[in-house]
């Protein structure tokens, strides 16, 4: 266990080592980062016009979403774009077997061996945004209801490295589509909105399907006082399910890979 | 006759290699094409809240603006930027240099190439709209689809230069690639890709008539839509964008080559 | 029959691979799209053979003829299809954290250097992985270093590095947990000569100092040469022969060739009564003598003929195992 804790130090050194060369990208990031959330509020706020509601959600509610939204595309940048959409190089250029080949396992090292830092301030944007729109949304947050939504976002980071994981797991058949993510990004892009303004079918699809709801939607919901906190018990429920899935298929498309690959 | 390197023949076969290469890649492609879902989502969420009721849209006009703002994003995608990077990455680019043809010929090739190789799966993907909103079915006459296929060639050939000049900084900074995020954002919000321009706040609709972005989705996609549109005025902005971005191009693109020989490659 | 002391053992061992097939062209890739075809190929057909403890073994063979299938169904990479394999008393293929820490597999192709850093952070960044504190690290580093003589290199970027520096950086970080099995699939690709001979040199230490067992494949005869003293042949994936390197020479070309200048004209008939003439001009004359007649044959031809200057050696070996390949068989 030491050996990792001590492996991911070292990954994590490197990574910030490589991003201080590229401090050029960082200000790009930033700025880009500043120019999407602005674009995605000015969105938003198109719904709001001439004192319209969004599905029954107030502004700032809409808003709260909007920043869970926003913590996990930071998270999504800072750890798993660099990370799961780094496994395609891994298996194009054949350095999948060095990774195998360490006594570590091969999906702790895809997933953790890296991180871009300059997702870091989206993080924290999210994370003010959310805690700043539920309050002006005149949300009770108690100190246990404070712990009970950071254990659901938790949850709800687990689902989605689950399901990145599980789709950047088929580059060990179709090295070629790398792009899947893309779809799934493209997907996840729905997270910014309360999942109950979706039609029904689409809503179904984002709870149990690609359960987005359990990302952005139901945590905003438990935080703001309109679900109860036993969601909690659900999002568990369905953080556990995913994770399992990514690691029994990781391991069996390795088995692939290991009986293929050249 | 030829234009910077290219010829009838070296085009023909360009294009055919090209072709070739992209049917190799058809799955990937595949999935470029259901990546670029989001207008879908969009509509869905605008079909459904009050706000999209007071756009002003009747009957299914809403559901086709958003079909076509898909397909014309679909023929409108480019990537040179990243083209550029890799092949500048992989050692490609100096033997593409040394050729008598102008590397954004090649790049053009292989986006047209790609294009001609997603059209089916745009279609596919338009059908299977059409068997879930049976309503919103519409065929455009053969004098709209003419207009759309030029509004959508001036939006990609709009966006190829827009990458090409970024490309072209890359002669001088690698790390210019990044730009092209920053260029995305704008885009993004401002095409009409999340939101017809025509939701927008008159202050906003008017500051960002002023910039390229709503003439790459918005206007192509109102043209094929059947929408009330400015055709005319449509096209002349986008000639005017070409004009502006061209010769930039060209002129940034042989400085920076000048800069490269020098440096020794 | 296992001795304690054999390190690798493998017996029938064989992998198929199925494989898309393509026409070129427009046309076959319509095709291709429309129905797939596959057909299976042999890669490694029951392969036998054992090595032991601290041997150096080369393996020899033209591209594609299963050297690098055989090289990762040794260290786990590709599972085989049918047959059996042992190293280091692990079974492959379920890659053991105890296995990987007995054996490494460098590729001259393929590199695990972080490429924007310098060599010494991925070196810290393996060390971690292998669990090697840093004391011991620096230790180690520092010995590998002699051995293969770098230094500053590694405080450079990898992308900085010339192929020869970056090689011995590959080697560097993956010796560092000090495996006793080293699989080296073409470790001088593409190298100038003198760095060739550095690695191979070093190759040679390490094995002499620590025991190593060094499974080699290489396009470059004087690897093998110099480094393995047993090779092992394969062609369309079976192995050909196993044995001293001396011996397949001797097995292949029993003869040996002279070369003459002479001081006067003579007939080629002349030659005739001492070996196999290969060709006669100038007064230059290339003959092919078996070796247990050598020295008699030489004697009496400079007693009989005015020479000017006498050459003996052996067939080149490239060109040796280069007709062998082409025949497609060994006697």
């Amino acid at each position: 266990m030491r050996r990792y804790f001590d492996s991911l130090k070292i990954f994590w050194g490197t990574a910030l080592a490589i991003q201080l060369e590229y401090q050029f990208n960082a200000l790009v990031e930033l700025i880009a980062m500043f120019g999407s959330l602005a674009g995605s509020i000015f969105v938003l706020s198109l719904f709001f016009s001439n004192g319209n509601q969004l599905g029954g959600w107030s502004w700032e509610a809409a808003l709260t979403v909007q920043g869970i939204y926003t913590l996990f595309d930071g998270i999504t940048n800072t750890f798993l774009r660099p990370n799961l959409g780094a496994i395609v190089n891994y298996v194009r250029e054949g350095t999948l077997d060095y990774v195998l080949l360490k006594p570590v396992d091969s999906q702790f090292w895809l997933s953790v061996r890296t991180f871009s830092p300059t997702g870091l301030p989206e993080i924290f944007l999210g994370f003010f945004l959310m805690t700043w729109a539920s309050f002006s949304a005149g949300a009770n947050i108690t100190v246990g209801l404070f712990f009970i939504v950071a254990f659901m976002l938790i949850c709800g980071l687990i689902i989605l490295y689950s399901i990145w994981f599980l789709i950047a797991s088929t580059t060990i058949w179709f090295v070629k589509t790398w792009n899947a993510t893309e779809v799934l990004r493209a997907l996840l892009a729905s997270g910014r909105f309360p999942v109950s303004v979706y039609p029904s079918s689409l809503r179904f699809i984002f709870t149990f399907i690609l359960p987005v709801a359990f990302l952005t939607t139901v945590p905003a919901e438990v935080l703001l006082g309109n679900s109860p906190t036993s969601m909690i018990s659900s999002s568990l429920l369905v953080a556990i399910i995913f994770f399992v899935l990514s690691r029994l298929f990781w391991l069996f498309a390795l088995r692939h890979y290991t009986s293929a690959s050249s | 006759m030829k234009l910077a390197g290219l010829s009838y023949q070296v085009a023909r076969s360009l294009l055919s290699t090209q072709y070739a290469y992209m049917l190799e890649y058809r799955a990937e492609i595949a999935l470029w094409a259901l990546s670029g879902l989001l207008p879908f989502i969009m509509l869905s969420l605008w079909s459904n809240t009050q706000a999209g009721l007071d756009l002003g849209f009747k009957g299914f006009e809403l559901s086709r603006y958003f079909l076509s703002a898909f397909l014309v994003r679909q023929f409108s995608v480019v990537w040179v930027v990243y083209a550029f990077e890799e092949d500048a990455l992989l050692g490609r680019l100096s033997p593409y240099l040394l050729q008598p043809l102008h590397p954004l010929w090649r790049y053009a090739a292989s986006h047209l190439a790609e294009q001609a190789t997603r059209f089916p799966f745009a279609l596919c993907i338009a059908g299977i709209f059409f068997v879930i909103n049976p309503g919103a079915f519409w065929l455009p006459s053969l004098w709209i689809l003419l207009l759309t296929w030029l509004a959508t060639l001036m939006s990609f050939t709009i966006s190829f230069l827009l990458q090409s000049l970024i490309a072209a900084l890359c002669f001088w900074n690698e790390k210019a690639s990044a730009l092209e995020r920053l260029l995305f954002v704008p885009y993004l919000f401002l095409s009409g890709l999340l939101a017809p321009i025509s939701s927008f706040p008159p202050e906003v609709r008017k500051w960002s008539s002023l910039t390229p972005f709503p003439y790459l989705i918005d206007f192509p996609a109102r043209v094929l839509s059947g929408l009330n549109v400015d055709v005319l005025g449509g096209f002349c902005i986008q000639i005017l964008w070409i004009c502006i971005l061209l010769p930039l191009v060209i002129v940034l693109w042989r400085l920076g080559v000048r800069k490269y020989t020098a440096m020794g490659a | 029959m296992i001795f304690p002391d054999t390190v690798i053992d493998v017996d029938r061992l064989t992998k198929t691979y199925r494989v898309a097939d393509k026409d070129p062209g427009l046309v076959g890739t319509f095709k291709h799209f429309l129905a797939r075809k596959t057909c299976d190929i042999c890669a490694v057909k029951e392969v036998s053979f054992s090595i032991k403890a601290g041997e150096m073994v080369g393996f020899l063979g033209a591209n594609g003829a299963g050297k690098t299938t055989t090289l990762k169904m040794l260290c786990g990479l590709i599972c085989p299809t049918s047959g059996y394999v042992k190293v280091a008393g692990f079974s492959p293929k379920s890659r053991q954290s105890e296995f990987l820490r007995q054996i490494t597999l460098v590729m001259g192709q393929k590199q695990q250097l972080i490429w924007d850093l310098p060599p010494l952070d991925s070196l810290k960044l393996n060390a971690a992985v292998y669990g090697i504190g840093p004391r011991e690290s620096r230790y180690r580093i520092n010995e590998l270093a002699d051995m293969l003589e770098i230094g500053e290199e590694l405080t450079r970027p990898v992308r900085k590095l010339s192929l020869g520096q970056r090689m011995k950086a590959e080697l560097l970080a993956s010796l560092l947990h000090r495996p006793s099995v080293l699989f080296l699939d073409e470790p001088t690709l593409g190298l100038d000569v003198n760095a060739q001979a550095k690695v191979r040199a070093f190759l040679s230490e390490y094995n002499r100092r620590t025991g190593a067992t060094v499974l080699l494949t290489s396009h470059y005869m004087a690897d093998i040469t110099v480094l393995c003293p047993r090779v092992l042949l394969i062609d369309q994936g079976k192995i050909f022969h196993d044995g001293q390197l001396d011996a397949l020479v001797e097995s292949l070309s029993p003869n040996r060739q002279v070369r003459l200048e002479l001081n006067q004209d003579v007939s080629p008939e002349a030659f005739e009564a001492y070996g196999e003439l290969k060709d006669c001009e100038n007064r230059v004359v290339r003959l092919l003598i078996p070796r247990h007649q050598l020295t008699e044959a030489v004697t009496k031809l400079l007693a009989n003929f005015d020479v000017i200057d006498l050459e003996v050696n052996d067939q080149p070996i490239d060109e040796l195992i280069g007709t062998i390949f082409r025949a497609g068989k060994v006697k």
